[in-house]
């Protein structure tokens, strides 16, 4: 290929007077030079990752045929022992459902734990040898490692952005506030932003970038909010605000005198 | 603990009374009224109060340990309950909740002799309350008791109990696993306890009560405590409860429906908003907990408006089947779940009222709906075993 295109130059005629075949051949041999360095580069750092690479998913494997055989063993011998029974026995409940039942989950468990295991040495080792091979950085290869972490931040907040929002839009809702859904979508984006910003970092994308965009997004949330409730939305919470003070009577216990029926009962839940 | 050497003395034949929650004010109340039923001689009275001054000398009394005040009676009521039945040798238990100086003396000496001359091993009063109060034992507590226990016993949760010794020993030693489980607070579901270990229940009419009301009067908080409690109850005694058994005939007759003075038209149109506002903004979370046909019926229950709002018995007997399996397989969260029970226990509320206001019988209606939770019975036992054939 180099050859051709040298070939391929040489061919056009100098317009200038100047010895131009040799500054041309200087061109094509630094060209030659770095494209060959480049390439010995990334082949030798495959060569130095291959390994871990191999590394992760034996390890994986490994584990993981390790952690069948715990299951295996521990599912056979926990229902040899009766552990069910003995656990019904002294909890006082009998309900398991098969898939459900303590000895599924013990070994459901410890198979996990093994294949959890496997992970972290894989991810390791392959960290280990990325490490030796760390004077031929190519930018790609550290999010790799990184890339687990932030696969599990990520899944954490969404789970936590879920439970929150549902958390809030009961208890809104509960509390008879008109606004209960604007409040839920609120605090579940407040947290998704918050993952989303913490995972870019966790990946060291973006940089500072993306702290300032998540100062201004998260800030803009906070203050979209505020502005909705405190003046957007004035009339509908003053009314909502209000009619919870005037159901709060009804929704205790007991009702106070304002909320009783004209014949003096009360509404007792208890 | 319990300090009872004296009382431990004595023949055999004492009733033991023990009164964890009642105030030193209605002691002399409590204390008149059993006098009035029994020899003091035969009496231990267990307080956390001890001796009451001037009070009858015959009558012994025994230190009971301080606990947090309660309104219902808890796990470590039952415990104290056991130490003292075995210590004093009592022959029978009385156990009175707060504010029990509101009974009747002939309630407290039937509750007591029922122990005593028959062999009964659990006295349970039936209060006489206002169709307006004890809402959530009538919506949910006595129907989900009634179809799964094969009891009529109208207070599950009733505050005050007589009981034999070995009922004594059987509820010490249930409520010992919540003590030991650092639960002393939670309540102990006496009625589902006796039902399984085949104790024999007897139900005696007590007449009115001042029922105490929790500390904490949000209902938010309060509601899926009680429930919640009742569930793992219910959780833990599937073996017993998925066998068909059928329950005993009604021990009497609904009593007349009261003349009602007040429609109930502002507490319930408050509450169908409220009903409203969670249909609009809960369905997704229903959504994961209901069938679609009861969704169905939840839409048409929010078009309809004031005195016409019924909740349809059958329909609110699968609303609390499904939220209990909900709670058993853990489709959300717990917390949540529960949450999302209040609203449509508060839409039963606006019906019951309703109910109430037409002149019809109170009674008959919650009679309706514990019937109705018997028949969808089966329903639940079906979910309850093969859950993964319907997925919401």
């Amino acid at each position: 290929m180099v050859n051709f295109l040298a070939v391929m130059l040489q061919t056009q005629t100098p317009e200038s007077g100047q010895p131009f075949y040799a500054d041309n051949a200087t061109i094509l041999h630094h060209m030659s030079d770095a494209l060959h360095q480049s390439l010995y580069r990334v082949l030798s750092l495959l060569i130095a990752v291959l390994p871990g690479i191999l590394a992760f998913f034996l390890s994986l494997a490994v584990f993981t045929v390790i952690g069948m055989v715990i299951s295996a063993v521990l599912r056979h011998g926990l229902a040899w022992v009766r552990f069910d029974d003995r656990l019904t026995h002294y909890r006082g409940s009998g309900d398991w459902t098969p898939a459900n039942s303590p000895t599924a989950i013990v070994a459901r468990g410890s198979f996990w734990a093994c294949v959890l295991l496997g992970l972290i040495i894989g991810v390791s080792a392959f960290d280990a040898s990325y490490a030796t091979a760390a004077s031929l950085p190519i930018s790609l290869l550290p999010y790799l490692t990184h890339a687990v972490g932030a696969i599990l931040l990520l899944i954490a907040g969404t789970l936590i952005a879920r439970f929150l929002a549902r958390s809030v839009l009961i208890g809104a809702v509960n509390a008879q506030l008109q606004y209960a859904r604007f409040l839920s979508l609120g605090v579940k984006w407040l947290v998704l932003v918050l993952t989303a910003a913490m995972v870019l970092d966790h990946l060291e994308i973006g940089g500072v970038v993306v702290e300032l965009a998540f100062g201004i997004l998260f800030g803009g949330i906070v203050l979209t909010l505020s502005l909705a409730i405190g003046l957007g939305s004035r009339d509908l919470v003053s009314r909502s605000l209000e009619s919870r003070v005037e159901r709060s009577s009804e929704r205790n216990l007991e009702v106070p005198p304002a909320g009783t029926s004209a014949s003096g009962e009360t509404l007792r839940h208890f | 603990m319990v300090e009872a050497s004296s009382a431990a003395e004595r023949p055999n034949g004492s009733l033991l009374v023990l009164l964890p929650g009642s105030q030193p004010a209605q002691l002399e109340t409590i204390l008149a009224n059993l006098t009035a039923s029994f020899p003091a001689e035969d009496l231990v009275i267990a307080s956390p109060e001890g001796p009451i001054p001037d009070s009858n000398p015959n009558v012994q009394f025994v230190d009971l340990p301080a606990a947090k005040l309660s309104w219902t009676l808890t796990a470590g009521d039952f415990v104290s309950a056991h130490h003292l039945t075995q210590n004093t040798n009592a022959r029978a238990v009385l156990i009175l909740g707060p504010e029990s100086g509101s009974l009747r003396a002939s309630a407290l000496g039937n509750l007591a002799n029922t122990i005593l001359s028959t062999s009964t091993d659990l006295a349970v009063p039936c209060y006489d309350l206002q169709p307006r109060a004890g809402l959530v034992n009538s919506s949910i507590l006595y129907p989900l008791s009634r179809a799964l226990f094969a009891t009529r016993v109208r207070f599950p949760l009733a505050i005050d109990f007589g009981l034999s010794p070995r009922m004594a020993e059987r509820l010490g030693a249930a409520a010992q696993r919540f003590v030991a489980l650092n639960q002393s607070e939670a309540p102990l579901w006496v009625v589902s306890e006796a039902m399984v270990t085949g104790m024999k229940i007897e139900e005696i009419d007590a007449g009115p009560r001042e029922l105490p009301q929790p500390a904490d009067p949000d209902l938010n908080a309060i509601l899926p405590f009680v429930t919640g409690s009742l569930f793992s109850d219910i959780e833990a005694k599937a073996a017993f409860w998925q066998r068909a058994r059928v329950s005993p005939p009604p021990r009497k007759q609904a009593p007349p429906a009261q003349q009602q003075t007040s429609d109930g038209s502002a507490e319930v149109a408050s509450l169908l908003q409220g009903f409203r506002l969670a249909y609009t903004n809960l369905r997704e979370i229903w959504g994961l907990v209901l069938p679609p046909n009861t969704l169905l019926g939840l839409k048409r229950l929010s078009l309809i408006d004031g005195p016409a709002f019924r909740m349809p018995e059958n329909l609110w007997a699968r609303i609390v089947f499904d939220f209990l399996i909900a709670y058993r397989l853990r489709t959300l969260n717990r917390g949540h779940l529960l949450g999302a029970l209040i609203p449509l226990y508060l839409a039963w509320v606006a019906s019951h009222i309703n109910v109430i206001a037409a002149g019809d019988n109170p009674e008959r209606h919650i009679e309706a709906h514990a019937a109705a939770f018997e028949a969808e019975k089966a329903y639940l036992v079906a979910r309850w075993r093969w859950p993964d054939r319907f997925n919401p």
